[in-house]
């Protein structure tokens, strides 16, 4: 293959990658926007909702593709829970907490989710598997397409539910000030609820396309892409969608590229040397405008 | 019957010193002296990760320094043919440099950020130990590291236990030398308030680059330590699980005291070793999660806050005073 071949290789492998960021990254700044809290344990959701898909799919042999809207409203209901169990005792009692919170919640659901199915690799085969289609002078597996299409959907789906729903009005409200939006009648703990499970549902479409592709998974696969999703946030600007969108792109882009050039053993590290040098020169991030 | 605060910590000191010092004759179980050794490295590891907090800064990524120090110690006493009791503390000093080093990108971040940076550190440290420097440091499979005391010794576990103990000590007096010193002061200033510890003429910078140095320089010698024991070291020492633990110990026992990590430590030790008998293995780390949680949000103090809780529960019954709502802090 020559090199035109391999660099397309690559901004595909990228933009792969890059959606799954950029579903997690929008759930984490749904939650951070609304709730202002950062859960370490995001990557968790993302385990669950691939784990309610894959065994579904071996239960009924449902195409998974369609699988991952159960997926997603089982994990608005997990979210839920989680929120009113243990994010809302510590709301506001300092943000040390909630980062020792998730730590905990990381043991819980890695090892819960060991003692149900196993902590051995597992992997779902498509029922795409094997189809390529031609773009330009590259073959693209079906697969990949599919997923950057219902990536584009589900992020449209989240643009309408916020800009013409009167929930995700709500939202945006309670995410600019929340005190205001107590003051003009709006239940900001329901709000709450609702967006730390929408995040979570987001963690699970994710999830869902991450092993679609054929990505083997086990129950410890969440924590390095969550922490992505974090690094991806920072860069993008906390509570920016756009950011996260572009941030999660940009990463996806530099650790395929990395892996290409430095060798597999440098993909995770390469998102962390990205993350310090962007907090040493813009401590607010790319896009954000004003920081933490 | 009063019992004075004092005095109640003054005795819990001695029966604990009593305790640890007569253990080995209590029990010559080889099992548990090696679990001992273990749990008090642990508690040096919990105690350093203690006194970065104490100034404000928690960190996700101690697992980098406890594995720089043990690399550090066990590339220095097979090139140098020094003892392992010498290259602990020359290793850690490395994992104090690095320990700057990482502090200069972290001071003016705050939190999350700082919990990132940390976390991402010792992965790339993980990455940079397996690839570039795999020709020095052996890359996944690691390397043999000299024994703190040669086993060919009669009774080498003992003395091994008696200097891990005596190290152990050494340092949790080192630490509360320094929460009690001005640099305590600051440090306990600049949690609080920045603004004000600035305006009261204490340069924070300084103090957390500080922080960072003595809390590395702890945890370095906490895995210096454990690889001298254990006499093998692998990159895993930089795994996630690594740089949780103490987080872990401490919350239990109570964030930014002197007495939390050692007390969640030996708490969380016997548990972990109790669940093991009940034939768990996944489960524990549930369990694990689910104490974890239930004392942020219950005992946001850890559990050394406990007989104060007790106390003031007993008072009240006493009195027959209806119970307060409890207090948000």
């Amino acid at each position: 293959m020559d090199n035109l071949g391999i660099f397309l290789q690559i901004i595909f492998w990228g933009l792969y990658a890059g959606c799954i960021y950029i579903l997690l990254a929008t759930g984490l700044n749904l939650i951070f926007g609304v709730m202002k809290i950062v859960n370490f344990a995001h990557g968790e959701f993302l385990m669950i909702g691939a784990y309610i898909t894959a065994t579904l799919f071996f239960l009924t042999g449902i195409n998974p593709y369609l699988i991952i809207v159960l997926s997603m409203l089982v994990l608005i209901g997990i979210g839920a829970v989680v929120e009113r169990l243990c994010f809302r005792p510590i709301l506001g009692t300092g943000k040390l907490n909630e980062i020792f919170l998730s730590i905990g919640l990381i043991y819980i659901f890695q090892n819960g989710a060991a003692m149900i199915w196993g902590d051995s690799w597992q992997s779902v085969k498509s029922p795409y598997d094997g189809i390529t289609v031609p773009v330009g002078s590259l073959f693209v597996p079906l697969d990949y397409i599919l997923i950057m299409v219902f990536t584009a959907v589900i992020l449209c789906g989240l643009y309408l539910f916020l800009t013409k729903t009167k929930i995700g009005m709500q939202m945006r409200a309670t995410s600019q000030n929340r005190k205001g939006a107590m003051l003009v009648g709006i239940n900001v703990e329901r709000i709450d609820v609702i967006s730390f499970g929408l995040g979570c549902s987001l963690a699970a479409a994710a999830g869902t396309l991450w092993i679609v592709s054929g990505q083997v998974f086990n129950p410890y696969m969440g924590s390095i892409p969550a922490i992505k999703a974090f690094a991806i946030i920072i860069l993008g600007g906390l509570g920016s969608i756009p950011g996260a969108i572009i941030g999660g792109l940009l990463m996806g882009l530099a650790e395929n590229g990395a892996a290409f050039l430095l060798g597999g053993i440098w993909k995770d590290a390469i998102s962390f040397i990205i993350l310090i040098i962007v907090l040493v020169v813009r401590p607010t991030g790319l896009f954000g405008e004003k920081g933490e | 019957m009063r019992i004075r605060q004092e005095d109640m910590a003054t005795y819990g000191i001695i029966a604990t010193l009593a305790l640890a010092l007569a253990i080995p004759f209590l029990s010559d179980s080889m099992f548990i002296l090696n679990l001992l050794v273990l749990m008090l490295i642990f508690i040096i590891f919990a105690s350093a990760w203690n006194l970065l907090a104490y100034s404000g800064q928690g960190s996700l990524g101690h697992a980098a320094f406890f594995g720089i120090g043990a690399y550090a110690s066990t590339l220095i006493a097979a090139k140098s043919g020094l003892s392992p009791f010498i290259t602990i503390f020359l290793g850690a000093a490395v994992a104090a440099f690095v320990g700057i080093l990482i502090g200069l990108t972290c001071v003016r971040l705050k939190e999350w950020f700082l919990a990132m940076v940390t976390f991402g550190f010792a992965i790339i440290v993980q990455t940079l130990t397996v690839s570039i420097l795999a020709p020095v440091t052996g890359g996944w499979d690691g390397i043999a590291s000299s024994r703190l005391i040669n086993p060919s010794i009669p009774g080498y576990q003992l003395i091994e236990y008696y200097a891990v103990l005596a190290i152990t000590i050494a340092s949790i007096v080192a630490i509360w030398y320094i929460m009690k010193s001005r640099i305590g002061l600051a440090f306990l200033a600049i949690r609080e308030n920045e603004l004000e510890a600035r305006a009261a003429g204490i340069d924070p910078v300084r103090y957390r680059l500080l922080a960072f140095a003595l809390s590395a320089y702890l945890a370095g010698v906490a895995g210096a330590l454990e690889i001298h024991h254990i006499g093998y070291l692998t990159p895993e020492l930089y795994g996630v699980e690594n740089s949780f633990w103490p987080v872990t110990y401490v919350i239990l026992g109570g964030l930014g005291t002197l007495a939390g990590p050692i007390v969640g430590t030996v708490v969380l030790t016997i548990i972990w070793e109790g669940l093991k008998a009940t034939g768990l293995t996944f489960g524990r780390y549930v369990i694990v999660g689910i104490l974890l949680i239930l004392a942020i949000i219950f005992l946001p103090r850890g559990l050394v806050s406990l007989p104060e809780h007790v106390l003031e529960w007993l008072k009240r019954r006493r009195k027959k005073e209806p119970l307060p709502k409890p207090a948000g802090d």
